[in-house]
């Protein structure tokens, strides 16, 4: 594997995106459509620590790898801070290995009552999909989450299913991956479409190996993608915001 | 064997309201009560449970001394967490084996069981030391905590009966108050169930068990008025479970926001008021449903008279069913034939339990007697 390369801090004024290392590189088609993220905003504006709740599975991918490289929840707090000259970020990982949409959504409301998050950050879908949760009963519970979280003035992140040739074909893992995709448009919240990126990644530089030899779980390089993922489509959403005139 | 009883039979209930709620996505589970209810079956297992201990430790044919009690009690903490222990590591087995059966490594991630594979060592500490709980396999660690505990609950009451309930709710109002929990290791958090606010109910049980003192008699004597109150209550979950409402954050109070959320951790006190409110509606009403039903309410009492091993067989069976559903999608038929094979094996489990107990007995019949150093005389 090659050496992992850090995000590149943005340069100059610090109002454009940080670039992604080059073994993560996907055009921008591929990741995220950037959406409004408007408390977080509020939060930089007010020059607040950025409070930001991490829940969903797989938590493992939170953990840090036995390499020692850093956990997903630090990558991005890392990029963000460097990305975002000055802000302290805080991240709260309630991640839990396995969990489906219904559980998370539960645990989203308690812990967002009491640590008061400016974002929450939540991937999901891959263990309802394996777990055969229907894509109603998935879009209903997702949904109901996301429109009390804005009722709530929290911002979240929707990180999406992640690729593996092993479900590539797999009925219920598209049906949900098609339901995230529909939830994110319909609810015009920040949606990372890893799927994307990581198949992205995956048939353009077959040398790379975002998964770990069991073909599914992240390799050291996948978690960091994933975390400059995240991290980069959050800022961009963040420039749009600020520096584009607000559709309303 | 006892003759079928309300507590057995509640408890069956409870046992395969769990086993119905630990298959997520199911289609049976549509028709669990927590779907209308903002309590659910967790708390009447707990409740039950501290009604049990009372029946335990108050037998009148069998009077334990003080000793006794805590020799009891604590022996019966040793055997859950034995249960708990054995149950986690087949769970593990199981997600371990089907992984490789069926070549689906993600099932090493399924219920907070990825770091006994990415994380061995610390994550077999954390086992060992109730610090890392399997997702759905997280209320024994309650229950071994509670039973750790009971002789302090049961030398309290002997003592002074009237500073039980006090002493037990202010615990529950200091934890929701400064959020007390247990910590998890290796996976940052907490407990899923905190100890230190379930307590009540499981306090709440042992003094309901009461039948001429207590809260127990209080109740019973005005069991009428109380029925009254709780319709209103019951109602109100339907309305609540049923359109998944939550209150904005912003019309809560600023502090003590712990005191008013929907939260299973912290068994928030609308939680409780429900579970109590279901209580009194429910009371007695296993006269009559064994009166209309009385095969369905000896088979209930029978699962619930042998309660931890079908608590444990019911949690591995939820867990295979869950792999079958992946295996074999998540129709219907999937369901009802998964269902009905889980409760038919509870009951089997249930069955030979007690064919297990019988025999026991019989041998112990015809072995000379020894005196126990725990009765009182």
């Amino acid at each position: 594997m090659e050496p992992a390369q850090p995000a590149q801090p943005p340069s100059g004024s610090g109002q454009t995106a940080p670039a992604l290392s080059p073994q993560c590189e996907v055009p921008a088609t591929d990741l995220a459509a950037p959406a409004p993220l408007p408390n977080l905003t509020k939060a930089l504006d007010e020059h607040r620590v950025i409070n930001i709740l991490s829940v969903g599975s797989p938590a493992s991918a939170a953990l840090g790898g036995a390499s020692g490289v850093k956990s997903f929840p630090v990558q991005v707090t890392d990029i963000l801070e460097a990305a975002l000259k000055g802000v302290n970020v805080e991240i709260t990982n309630r991640g839990v290995d396995g969990e489906v949409a219904e559980t998370a959504a539960d645990q989203i409301r308690s812990e967002a009552a009491i640590k008061k998050p400016d974002l929450v950050l939540w991937q999901l879908g891959t263990n309802d999909a394996l777990a055969r949760i229907g894509p109603g009963e998935f879009t209903d519970v997702v949904k109901g989450t996301i429109e009390w979280l804005r009722e709530n003035q929290i911002d979240v992140v929707l990180v999406g299913l992640q690729y593996t040739s092993r479900f590539a074909k797999d009925e219920n893992y598209n049906a949900i991956r098609d339901a995230l995709l529909q939830i994110a448009t319909d609810e015009k919240v920040l949606y990372i479409r890893r799927y994307d990126a990581m198949r992205y990644i995956a048939q353009t530089r077959a040398n790379l190996h975002l998964m770990a030899s069991d073909n599914f779980h992240l390799s050291d390089l996948g978690t960091q993608c994933m975390a400059e993922h995240i991290a980069r489509a959050m800022i961009a959403s963040l420039f749009v915001k600020r520096f584009r005139p607000s559709p309303n | 064997m006892r003759k079928p009883n309300e507590i057995d039979f509640w408890r069956g209930f409870a046992l395969i309201t769990i086993f119905i709620n630990h298959i997520p996505g199911n289609f049976i589970e549509r028709f669990s009560y927590r779907n209308i209810s903002l309590s659910d079956s967790a708390e009447l297992f707990v409740l039950l449970a501290g009604w049990s201990m009372r029946l335990m430790i108050e037998n009148p044919k069998r009077p334990l001394t003080s000793g006794g009690v805590v020799y009891r009690l604590w022996g019966r903490a040793v055997t859950l967490y034995i249960a708990q222990t054995f149950i986690t590591e087949i769970a593990i087995f199981i997600l371990a084996a089907a992984s490789i059966w069926l070549d689906a490594p993600f099932l090493l991630d399924w219920h907070n069981a990825g770091a006994v594979f990415h994380e061995p060592i610390e994550a077999h500490i954390g086992l060992v030391l109730l610090t890392h709980q399997l997702g759905y396999f997280n209320i024994l660690p309650l229950y071994v905590v509670l039973m750790v505990a009971a002789p302090v609950i049961a030398l309290i009451y002997r003592t002074f009966p009237q500073l039980l309930l006090p002493l037990s709710l202010g615990l529950y109002v200091l934890t929701l108050a400064f959020g007390i929990n247990f910590p998890s290791w290796p996976i940052e958090g907490t407990w899923f169930f905190s100890p230190t606010a379930w307590q009540l109910i499981y306090v709440i049980g042992f003094l309901l068990a009461g039948k001429t003192t207590d809260v127990g008699a209080f109740a019973r004597r005005h069991v009428r008025i109380l029925r009254w109150i709780a319709v209103p209550i019951v109602l109100a979950g339907v309305a609540i479970a049923s359109t998944r409402y939550f209150p904005d954050l912003a019309d809560l109070p600023k502090s003590g926001r712990f005191f008013v959320i929907f939260d299973k951790t912290f068994m928030s006190p609308d939680r409780l008021i429900h579970m109590l409110a279901l209580c009194a509606l429910f009371a007695g009403a296993y006269t009559s449903l064994h009166a209309w039903m009385p095969r369905f309410a000896s088979f209930l009492a029978l699962l619930g008279r042998n309660a931890l091993n079908v608590f444990c067989a019911g949690s591995l069976l939820s867990l295979c069913a869950q792999i079958v559903r992946y295996m074999y999608g998540g129709r219907i038929v999937t369901d009802v034939i998964l269902f009905a094979g889980g409760v038919a094996i509870m009951a089997l489990v249930a069955w030979i339990s007690e064919w297990h107990s019988r025999s026991q007995k019989e041998q112990g019949a015809l072995a000379p007697a020894l005196p126990s150093p725990f009765r009182s005389s």
